[in-house]
């Protein structure tokens, strides 16, 4: 039997899931913080007997486009964007801590502090505001306001940025970032934070539509050998029957 | 089936549900004591195709597992509370909150609505009610043979009334504020609820503590910035048209599958 048709299979398939990759960047090209996936694909050489030219395509763990994207200005206090490098610090569901970019802060009626319903960090746990008048975030995440009666300012807690190297960095099912060893980042003090901003989606969306034009040409290419495959095996079971 | 279409079928979702935002954003540039609305995007959950560190055999493991994304949902919208501009009137029952806190009419059915449009009238009963007619909370009527009204920023309304030599006081206006004024529901009719998310109402003097001071004769326009809608709404378009251009790529694919094969 020919074995081409099953090689331009894995390629076939390969095209199929990278289409999904950029479809998945393309429909959060407005979701903020969020970082592009790249598909990866790598060459694997079938072990064992045969004309060694059947070498399969094989789909490797998407890597993630760590590059900042733009900031933009949205004149709400709690919206936070990060300049530069870094990471908030928030807490899942189950209790551990993952990271993320995006700086829409909500306050909860209990003054807890969360993004997407996720409890924003601070240097000691979950942060919890006490009831205030004006609020006011620095660069360096120190959370301060004026008390409902004015008076002197208040520090009322430090939001935690972190700042490990991408490298140890990987995405969650959630979409959240985490450290690949489990453990949790230290603080990093030269974060810098910019409130009043949200950060952009970092999908480039020229890149990604043309991608995703090549990845259906491709997929053309390999239906085309999976055809002409089909046609040799054809012509041969035809001489045989003759 | 190729989930590429479902996952560009989220995109187009979430861009259709903002432009609704952005468009009733812009419907009510003109509306007073309006605060617009944000929508916020989330990315969906990652679909394992292959575990990380997965054992491949005894000795080796597989170094990188594959995650897919799903798309993208709509988390939840917000309204932004920032202040709109002033504008003056020459109504003597316009009033203008200049700082936090929300003024309180009664529904029909005796329950308390919260809101920042400060256009006021009086009815037959010379009662005072806001614009759809709703009493203001605490109530103040107006005597008859009433020349003039003024309230002061701290809420004070009294009322010159013709043949008497002093002004008579009518009223006090109150103002509410709460923790989490984006946690508040909003109803229409420019009119906010309070929620479990927003907390309780908690009431004070005009001017004192965190409440803001009241103008009169001034009105706080809506706080929608017209540029910037126009702006988000030309970005929306296009990244709708590229998700529906994904659409097409997929389709383009299965129909060769099924047409050449």
């Amino acid at each position: 039997m020919e074995k081409v048709i099953y090689t331009a299979m894995s390629g076939a398939q390969h095209a199929l899931m990278a289409q999904q990759i950029h479809a998945n960047n393309l429909a959060n090209v407005d979701t903020t913080g969020f970082r592009a996936d790249f598909e990866r694909v790598s060459s694997t050489a079938l072990q064992g007997d045969g004309f060694d030219s059947r070498v399969l395509a094989s789909e490797l763990t998407p890597g993630t486009d760590f590059s900042a994207a733009a900031l933009v200005s949205t004149g709400r206090t709690l919206d936070v964007g990060i300049r530069g490098n870094g990471w908030l610090a928030v807490q899942t569901a189950e209790g551990e801590e993952a990271y993320t970019r995006a700086g829409n802060i909500n306050l909860e009626s209990d003054g807890r502090l969360t993004v997407n319903g996720r409890a924003v960090l601070g240097e000691g746990g979950e942060l919890v505001l006490p009831d205030y008048r004006d609020l006011d975030i620095g660069s360096d995440g120190t959370i301060t306001v004026t008390p409902p009666g004015g008076g002197a300012l208040i520090e009322a807690g430090r939001i935690k940025l972190v700042n490990p190297e991408t490298s140890q960095l990987v995405k969650g099912t959630d979409g959240l970032f985490r450290l690949d060893s489990g453990e949790t980042a230290e603080s990093d003090e030269n974060v810098i934070l910019a409130s009043g901003h949200l950060e952009d989606s970092n999908v480039n969306a020229v890149d990604e539509m043309i991608q995703s034009l090549q990845m259906t040409r491709n997929f053309e290419l390999q239906v085309k050998l999976m055809q002409s495959s089909d046609e040799q095996a054809k012509l041969g079971n035809e001489m045989i029957s003759a | 089936m190729q989930t590429a279409l479902w996952v560009s079928k989220t995109g187009l979702a979430a861009m259709d549900a903002k432009l609704t935002t952005i468009s009733n954003n812009l419907a009510n540039v003109d509306t007073t004591g309006f605060k617009k609305d944000r929508i916020a995007f989330q990315d969906l959950f990652y679909q394992v195709q292959v575990q990380p560190g997965a054992q491949l055999d005894q000795q080796n493991e597989s170094p990188s597992g594959i995650q897919l994304g799903n798309g993208v949902r709509v988390v939840g919208t917000q309204k932004v509370f920032t202040t709109g501009d002033y504008e003056t009137t020459s109504n003597q029952l316009d009033l203008a909150i200049n700082g936090q806190g929300f003024f309180q009419v009664e529904l029909p059915n005796g329950e308390t609505a919260y809101t920042r449009d400060g256009q006021f009238q009086v009815n037959s009963d010379s009662v005072v009610v806001n614009a759809s007619g709703l009493p203001l909370l605490p109530q103040i009527t107006v005597p008859e043979n009433t020349t003039a009204i003024s309230i002061g920023t701290d809420g004070t309304v009294s009322a010159t009334i013709s043949g008497q030599a002093e002004a008579q006081e009518l009223g006090q206006v109150t103002l509410v504020n709460f923790v989490n004024p984006a946690g508040l529901a909003a109803t229409g009719g420019n009119l906010y609820q309070a929620t479990e998310a927003s907390g309780d109402a908690v009431e004070g003097v005009p001017g004192e503590d965190s409440f803001g001071a009241l103008k009169q004769y001034a009105l706080e326009n809506s706080n929608v910035s017209v540029v910037e809608e126009m702006v988000d709404m030309i970005a929306t378009q296009r990244a709708y048209e590229m998700n529906a251009k994904v659409v097409a790529a997929s389709d383009e694919m299965l129909q060769y599958v099924s047409q050449n094969m």
